[in-house]
């Protein structure tokens, strides 16, 4: 077997990449959650926190659920999406940064770095969404999904979205340090854009022409259509979502390729 | 085989320009051990980054089918909050060795006993750089890297880790960067000059060493 970074067997670089982003998982794993459980816990309680505080604004407003009967259920369909791009968006701006140090290890590219990060944050969330989604129905407070495979297709688009932001956002940092300022600038609105506490197609229209062109909305959407029987969007575009998608995460890798040369560690 | 094809490299900061590669086109000669010797700047450590693959050249191809080490003793990829268990777990994985053989090696070669199971932060620069060394060579590469450090540690422990590192030549062989001539003469069978009259390759150690140290300033 051959260990080279540059080998004419295919199959071995295979392995090498399937070792080295393993390896990487299990050690972004323990650096992210730490020795306690602790760790694990936080990822669970900020997701929830943010859902119980926007039920009990509203129900101390004595608001109506703006869809179905649970407050809890429309506010958690739209949270953990969000906060699975932001957090997507996020933590890859800052992974080539954080593990510059193991660049030195010549079988660790950056490419490796941020798949790694991607399928913890993946797959972290999922579990998230799997206790709070599961939490809601063992209470009560949610049916179980209407069409479980649109709101796994939803996630998976809406993984793929934030993996798209983080690329070009790691590819911005590495080009001019103050993105990470502007990037937490722009990520702000994304709570009142995307459709979090309240169902888009119900705002006036002149609000969803503009709303329309935020991606993160039609992620949402298209979860809410998943969970919900009769949750039909006017406003969700599949190709429109997948398209951006796709599009950042090509710019994201091309670009990655074009600044590896000119990079200085 | 290592060999580089017009590679180029430039480093680009605050707006000057340094070219230390141009056109540069070398096969390391197999089964021998090659020094790289040139005064200060001249892109040694460069060379050994372009070689490792830690860095990409402008232009050209790098092909490498061996096993290459990183540069020996460098400890600047451990993590910080992770034990030395966890360390040596993380890089025998990347490198697809058996851990617990890496984990026995390290933990006999090292003697760090139980501070192992201790955080890496918690560790002095020494015990880093025998932890780092000790899993340099519990992996067996073809080709070790070494930037100027052959040893690590005090005086007992720099003889035991160059034995060490000794111990493996008939297997593994060298790319080292020194500026003690002794080591250059023990260890290699050839080099490279990177002198500033361009890349220069001799074939004989005492050639090698009579042209360096006989380079102007």
């Amino acid at each position: 077997m051959q260990f080279a970074i540059i080998s004419p067997d295919t199959r071995a670089l295979a392995g090498l990449q399937t070792r080295v982003v393993a390896a990487l998982i299990l050690r972004e794993t323990r650096a992210t959650f730490g020795t306690s459980h602790i760790g694990y816990l936080w990822a669970i309680i900020t997701p929830v926190a943010s859902i119980a505080l926007l039920a009990a604004v509203f129900s101390v407003a004595g608001r109506h659920p703006p869809f179905g009967s649970s407050l809890s259920l429309f506010f958690a369909t739209g949270i953990i999406v969000l906060q699975l791009v932001t957090r997507l968006g996020n933590s890859l701006m800052t992974a080539i940064e954080a593990n510059r140090a193991l660049l030195s290890y010549p079988p660790i590219k950056r490419i490796d770095v941020l798949l790694a990060r991607s399928i913890l944050i993946v797959l972290t969330f999922l579990l998230i969404a799997a206790i709070i989604y599961g939490a809601l129905i063992a209470l009560g407070l949610a049916d179980l999904p209407a069409r479980p495979e649109h709101l796994l297709a939803a996630y998976a688009a809406a993984s793929l979205l934030g993996i798209g932001i983080g690329m070009i956002n790691a590819l911005l940092l590495t080009l001019w340090d103050s993105w990470r300022r502007i990037e937490a600038i722009i990520t702000k609105p994304l709570f009142f854009i995307s459709g979090v506490f309240y169902v888009p197609d119900y705002m006036p229209p002149q609000f969803i022409e503009w709303l329309r062109w935020n991606p993160v909305l039609h992620a949402i959407e298209w979860t809410r259509q998943g969970y919900y029987a009769n949750y039909d969007s006017m406003v969700l575009d599949k190709a429109y979502l997948l398209s951006i998608a796709t599009i950042l995460i090509f710019i994201g890798l091309a670009g990655e390729r074009l600044s590896r040369r000119s990079d200085r560690s | 085989m290592i060999e580089l094809q017009s590679v180029s490299k430039t480093y680009r900061l605050k707006g000057i320009r340094k070219q230390v590669f141009d056109d540069f086109t070398f096969t390391f000669p197999p089964n021998k051990n090659v020094a790289v010797l040139g005064p200060n700047g001249a892109g040694k450590s460069t060379l050994m980054r372009l070689i490792s693959g830690a860095e990409a050249p402008d232009r050209g191809r790098i092909i490498r089918c061996a096993k290459l080490s990183w540069p020996l003793g460098f400890s600047g990829g451990f993590n910080g909050s992770m034990t030395g268990i966890e360390n040596i777990r993380f890089v025998s994985r990347i490198y697809g060795a058996d851990s617990d053989q890496v984990i026995d090696f390290v933990a006999d070669f090292a003697e760090l006993g139980k501070s192992l199971h201790l955080p890496i932060k918690t560790y002095s620069t020494g015990m880093r750089a025998r932890l780092a060394f000790g899993i340099s060579l519990a992996i067996d590469f073809d080709y070790y890297l070494v930037d100027e450090v052959i040893g690590v540690g005090d005086a007992s422990f720099r003889r035991k880790s160059q034995n060490a590192l000794r111990e493996k030549l008939p297997h593994s062989r060298l790319i080292m960067v020194s500026h003690s001539m002794g080591h250059v003469r023990e260890l290699c069978d050839c080099g490279l000059l990177l002198g500033p009259n361009g890349i220069w390759f001799f074939d004989d150690v005492e050639m090698l060493i009579h042209a360096y140290t006989s380079l102007p300033g």
